[in-house]
């Protein structure tokens, strides 16, 4: 050992000499230099998206290449040399191989030191204020770092393997190739090159980061075990008939245990990769059909009804885990036993399940659909029940979302749980009266705020040993959403409404500089005065919170959400779009005229989303001009409409039935998107157009917006709308 | 001379790399033809010649790979040095080398037909269509001038610097990455998911314009050039002795 140790230093000494070493080390220093021009796979309009996730991106890309070709070079440098037969005869070539890798491995450590040293201080310059050093130490070693070391793994496998540089150097050239290109959408098949789209400037980054280490542990597991099973090859040979030479253990003087070792060791790397990759914990197994809801299908359970929740939660903020309890006051008037149905968490265990303390039978079923799996609980035929269940695990995301990871972040600055994440969903029970109440009890490092998602308010109860502290709110019905992090609260009050602006306090200052309330007074004074007040909101409050980056937002009753990429002091710099940035914030306020207060019945391409987007588009008319509305908005609807109505498979169904399911669901899933988001707001444009302009669209909308919903028609329809405006669904096809 | 040529075919066909970048290929075909060809290029359908012709410049980085790795069994140290051997052979240099260069050609035209093979496959597979001659024509046009080229230029290169073809062989890699004039977009890959969109007719039938037909068409000359080069300049220096005397 102390041998190998002695050869590994020798060799890694001898390596550092080298000029082609020199260079591969000064290119690969540069090599983060390409993320901030060429390669910016990381699209969010974050800092750290910009200015550190895309150069450490690219380093890794490119320095991994570059010490895959190093790797082949070195490894083919004895043959070429024509002395492989006499270090042959010195040293074992398994050993030899060993040697020569373990010395890549180290040569790779300074230059992965000297890459941050260099961008440490370019990195802190470039992203100013919200400048992380963990964030930064994280990106190097994980997106670069681990990069280079399974390209070097990767590529003296493919010598071994070919036992030539030309098969090497091509094998390895499209194993590189295949993750950059084809695969870079499938966060586990992209081992060079993460799925990272984004990178919190204000918020932790921790599972996105857990989420590239776990990927390129699978890869390095399996990366291992082709290496060990390729190392015997460089041994010994012996020619068959054409193909090639095997190799041949028999007779070579190698013991046993080496012969049986080094393949059981493969074996088990093999394996460990194998049920690393189908085991991973960080996207569910949904049902890719979003057309289809199998969990709204389960019938009610016949006399049963369920009066009131209570969930206690302790997310481990550290490795961003949760547990909980659920508990459930559950009549039951049938007298026979019934089957509760619940949406959980994918990633969620149940860890007991008992009425009124005795454990009842509860399993959850393969079946996946919109990040919730199913939970069955039996109860008895008792008529007062108390079911409390305990719960958790770390949550799994969508996996329609799996190169977006990121958004079921929990950690000690920011935590986001949703509806089933949050605790068991019950899907098969009516609320006692009309309503579920529900209490929330969290308890949360004493730094974070926790602000549920609607009206309710959370207070603090207890203070708790060990600088926790627990706080709870009462809300209604089955799911609820809850934020919690390091934020800062401003009111704002706009048209007699007061908004509770949360957001980070890492964003203070771009908040002030972007005039981010004066955007919100904007809008919420334009819906206000061409549709209506909004009446809903309890306390005439609305909350508008700002979410770690997260690709869009969403808007509930009394709340909508406001994405962190929607002010940045990127989009400070950028002049184009005038005064006020932040359109994702815009179409989420909006939301709370349409889609809230008027509830919408989607069918087909109707649904809130056209209404929304289109008073998105006449509110930024408004706001930065009506030129880059158009070449914002409507320009980019027609161009979305004429890929869809030129799309081969919307004009050829017969050639979409032959396609296999999953093209055929990723093909719908996109199209339906194009329907809602650009169809419907360019067939109310053209509305718009024939009802006699804005003035009278506005009127009209104002009009739906106003109307008293009744219970026989509680939704704002397609026809209520063409009616409004009196035309006919024939009369706003478009062309 | 056919029997060289049949060892010099066999030498490069008959071998683990020319089956390890078979297999390549064949995987890396239809990884582009389930995600990236079965949408269909520019609207069109999968198995029109824009989309096929999208799956054979997609293709080409690696065919490229292909045929001078191919020459690097002509080039390579160890071959060099049993050149001074084969020099002592009646067979003329010159022979020898076009026997050669046509082996290297053969080679590559198998694996091009291999893979054009599996396009087809999964045409009639997953479609019921055979597209024959729209397969064959984006092809042609693609593939056959720049392959030709990669043979002509890498040859001729090869004889400059054996190891400077690894380092061509990055050259279809950078013309992707480079911002480069319409006339170019063949090179650039981006020919056939780019130009249906400008001729405003669905599904057009497969037309070249006439700057990147031009190029194409320089591109299989100075190939087929640079595959002639030693020819040509022996028969100059021939002339030029027989003038001289």
């Amino acid at each position: 050992m102390k041998n190998i140790c002695a050869l590994i230093a020798l060799e890694w000494g001898r390596l550092l000499k080298r000029p082609s070493v020199r260079l591969i080390f000064f290119l690969t220093v540069c090599s983060p230099a390409f993320g901030l021009f060429l390669y910016c796979p990381a699209t969010a309009d974050t800092m750290l998206s910009k200015y550190l996730a895309n150069p450490a991106l690219a380093g890794g890309a490119i320095g991994g290449i570059l010490f895959g070709l190093l790797t082949i070079r070195e490894r083919g440098r004895e043959k070429r040399c024509g002395v492989n037969t006499l270090i042959d005869g010195i040293i074992p070539p398994s050993s030899m191989a060993f040697i020569r890798t373990a010395a890549l491995f180290l040569t790779a450590f300074p230059v992965l030191l000297g890459t941050m040293a260099f961008w440490l201080p370019v990195s802190r310059f470039l992203i100013g204020s919200v400048f992380d050093i963990r964030d930064f130490l994280l990106s190097y070693v994980l997106f670069m770092g681990s990069a280079i070391f399974l390209a070097v793994l990767a590529s003296a496998s493919a010598f071994q393997i070919g036992g030539r540089a030309d098969l090497a150097l091509a094998l390895f050239g499209i194993f590189a190739g295949l993750s950059l290109t084809l695969w870079s959408e499938n966060w586990q098949l992209c081992w060079l090159n993460p799925c990272v789209w984004a990178l919190s400037d204000d918020f932790s980054n921790l599972r996105i980061f857990r989420s590239a280490a776990y990927m390129r542990l699978t890869w390095a597991a399996g990366l291992a075990g082709l290496w060990l099973l390729s190392c015997p090859a460089v041994r010994r040979r012996r020619r068959i008939p054409f193909l090639s030479k095997i190799p041949s253990q028999a007779g070579t003087g190698f013991s046993v245990r080496r012969q049986v070792l080094r393949p059981a060791a493969a074996l088990i790397l093999f394996l460990i990769s194998a049920c690393a990759w189908a085991g991973q914990p960080f996207v569910d197994h949904s049902n890719p059909d979003q057309s289809i809801s199998a969990f709204d299908q389960i019938p009610l359970e016949q006399g049963l009804t369920c009066s009131r929740r209570l969930v206690r939660l302790s997310p481990d903020t550290k490795r961003g885990t949760v547990t909980g309890t659920a508990v459930y006051q559950f009549q039951n008037t049938s007298g026979k036993p019934r089957t509760a149905a619940f949406g959980i968490n994918p990633g969620y265990t149940i860890f007991s399940a008992r009425v009124n303390g005795v454990p009842v039978p509860a399993s959850v079923r393969d079946y996946q659909e919109f990040n919730e799996a199913l939970l069955e609980v039996t109860l008895p035929g008792d008529s007062q029940m108390e079911l409390t269940l305990e719960y958790g695990g770390f949550p799994r995301e969508d996996q329609s979302l799996s190169t977006m990871q990121g958004s079921a972040e929990i950690s000690g600055e920011y935590l986001y749980l949703a509806n089933a994440d949050l605790a068991p969903r019950l899907i098969n029970a009516e609320p006692d009266s009309g309503v579920l109440p529900v209490t929330v009890e969290i308890t949360l490092p004493e730094h974070m705020t926790v602000i549920p998602f609607g009206s309710p308010q959370a207070e603090i109860i207890s203070q708790n040993p060990g600088g926790t502290l627990t706080w709870q709110y009462e809300d209604e019905g089955t799911g609820g959403i809850l934020y919690a992090g390091d934020y800062i609260r401003q009111d704002i009050e706009a048209a007699g409404i007061t908004v509770e602006f949360y957001y980070g306090r890492n964003h203070e200052t771009v908040m002030e500089e972007a005039g981010a309330a004066n955007a919100i007074r904007a809008v919420i004074q334009y819906c206000t005065d061409h549709y209506g007040p909004l009446s809903f909101l309890s306390g005439n409050t609305l909350k508008l919170i700002q979410s770690r980056v997260s690709g869009g937002g969403y808007a509930g009753g009394g709340a909508s959400l406001l994405d962190e990429a929607d002010f940045t002091i990127a989009s400070l710099r950028d002049t184009s779009k005038g005064s006020v940035p932040g359109e994702v914030m815009i179409h989420e306020l909006v939301h709370q005229w349409w889609g809230l207060s008027s509830m919408f019945e989607a069918d087909g391409a109707w649904s809130a989303e056209g209404l929304t987007v289109y008073t998105t588009y006449r509110i930024v008319k408004e706001l930065y001009g009506a030129e880059y509305a158009e070449r914002r908005y409507v320009d980019q609807w027609k161009r979305e409409m004429e890929d869809y109505y030129s799309n081969f498979y919307v004009r050829n169904p017969e050639f979409f039935q032959r396609l296999p399911e999953a093209k055929r669901l990723e093909i719908t899933n996109r199209l339906s998107r194009v329907r809602q988001y650009c169809e419907m707001p360019l067939k109310i444009l053209k509305a718009e157009q024939l009802a006699g302009g804005e003035t009278a669209m506005d009127q009209i909308l104002s009009r739906l917006f106003c109307r008293e919903p009744s219970w026989e028609e509680p939704y704002l329809t397609y026809e209520m709308f063409l009616n409004a405006c009196g035309l006919t669904e024939e009369d706003i096809n478009l062309e | 001379m056919s029997k060289i040529f049949r060892y010099e075919c066999r030498r490069l066909m008959w071998n683990r790399f020319f089956f390890g970048i078979l297999l390549i290929l064949l995987f890396f075909g239809y990884q582009v033809l389930n995600r990236i060809t079965i949408l269909g290029a520019a609207r069109t359908a999968p198995f029109s010649p824009w989309s096929l012709g999208d799956y054979a410049c997609r293709m080409l980085p690696l065919l490229w790979a292909a045929a001078l790795f191919f020459l690097n069994f002509f080039l390579s140290p160890a071959a060099r040095r049993a050149a001074a051997l084969t020099a002592f052979t009646p067979v003329s240099l010159r022979h020898y080398e076009t026997i050669r260069l046509g082996a290297a050609l053969t080679a590559v035209g198998v694996l091009t037909v291999l893979c054009l093979g599996e396009a087809a496959l999964f045409c009639a597979g997953y479609f019921h269509q055979n597209p024959g001659w729209d397969l064959l024509r984006p092809a042609l046009i693609t593939l056959v001038p720049a392959l030709v080229f990669a043979l002509g230029s890498g040859w001729q290169l090869g004889q400059i610097c054996p190891s400077a073809i690894f380092a061509w062989m990055a050259v279809p890699i950078l013309f992707r990455l480079l911002p480069l004039p319409a006339p170019f977009s063949l090179w650039s890959g981006q020919f056939f998911s780019e130009y249906p969109l400008t001729l405003e007719t669905l599904d057009p039938s497969l037309t070249l314009p006439g700057p990147v037909l031009l190029l194409q068409m320089l591109l299989l000359a100075a190939g087929i050039l640079l595959l002639s080069l030693s020819y040509i300049r022996d028969r100059l220096n021939s002339s030029a002795l027989t003038g001289g005397l």
